[in-house]
């Protein structure tokens, strides 16, 4: 099957027609929800990655705000995913033509492994080398705003 | 000069219609209203559950709001001024929103919190900064904050989705 095709089955499936059924108040509420995610996600991000490029917090340890903000950034991932999918599925062949869905998909990509792979080596470890925890900040604090960026676009598209 | 001709002067003006038109400039200046949140809203955040007692307890709170402060300004700067050319650009719209007054009401109220906060425990930071469960009535600021928020948040998204519509 076609990406095309697995697209426009998305749209006409059962899921979708439920979707599209509710009350127009869930779609606002799926608006509310992800841009709720987007503040947990981006400012806990941003929270730990000030302190690895040692603009704010530097008293505290890396590990420590890292995990004081995990519960933060997964709540956010969570509201973001769930809204994300529910505004996603009674449209995917408008997404499906929209050339920022597919950078934002990629964007996504790259920043998921890059937090389960750098960010969470940088700030699982006491004294992780700082040009790479810098450069870790740099790349995770560009990805997911580009990701946010990307968002925005893809409205102002469709 | 009425709100009415105020907002339709604003509307009518270069610039207002400049932004509105523009195919770039607008969604720019949109986008940075919403990622801005992240500094502005994102961070008061953390500050506000610090201040009831759910985020770093361990940390004394003036060192949090001294630290994190320069970046939440820096964010409500952008979210200010980028909400100043998204009202001149669509001033006529959003003074007809009944959500677009409530949003200004409540981001007063916020601010008023803020100032009582600073004034009634900002000055004397020293005798509660350390404890993990702060006092009543800084708990009470963090929570009035959390909520002011919220319904910034909320009324903010809704304007659009209720323009559009």
């Amino acid at each position: 099957m076609s990406i095309q095709a697995l697209f426009d089955s998305i749209q006409h499936s059962a899921l979708s027609t439920s979707i599209t059924r509710l009350d127009h108040l869930f779609g606002a509420l799926a608006q509310l929800a992800h841009i709720t995610g987007l503040i947990f996600l981006l400012s806990s991000i941003v929270l730990v990655n000030l302190r690895l490029l040692g603009f704010g917090l530097t008293q505290q340890p890396v590990t420590k705000l890292a995990r004081s903000t995990t519960r933060f950034i997964w709540l956010g991932f969570a509201l973001l995913a769930i809204s994300g999918l529910f505004i996603f599925v009674p449209a995917a062949n408008i997404y499906y033509v929209n050339p920022f869905f597919w950078i934002k998909a990629q964007l996504l990509v790259m920043a998921v492994i890059v937090q389960l792979t750098l960010y969470r080596w940088v700030t699982t470890t006491n004294t992780p080398n700082p040009i790479l925890a810098k450069s870790t900040a740099v790349l995770s604090l560009s990805l997911w705003f580009s990701i946010g960026i990307s968002g925005r676009i893809i409205g102002f598209l469709n | 000069m009425s709100l009415i001709e105020f907002s339709q002067f604003l509307y009518d003006s270069e610039t207002g219609t400049a932004i509105r038109e523009s195919l770039f400039v607008f969604p720019i200046i949109e986008g940075l209203h919403l990622l801005s949140l992240a500094l502005s809203v994102g961070l008061i955040v953390f500050t506000d559950l610090r201040l009831i007692g759910w985020f770093l307890r361990d940390v004394p709170a003036s060192q949090l709001l001294r630290e994190l402060r320069p970046w939440l300004l820096g964010g409500f700067v952008v979210q200010f001024i980028t909400g100043i050319l998204l009202f001149w650009a669509l001033a006529t719209k959003v003074v007809e929103l009944p959500i677009f007054w409530i949003k200004l009401v409540v981001i007063l109220l916020a601010g008023l919190n803020v100032l009582w906060f600073e004034f009634k425990w900002g000055r004397r930071v020293s005798e509660w900064d350390t404890q993990s469960t702060p006092p009543k009535g800084v708990k009470l600021a963090g929570w009035a904050s959390l909520a002011f928020w919220i319904i910034v948040v909320v009324s903010g998204r809704l304007i659009p989705y209720l323009q559009y519509k």
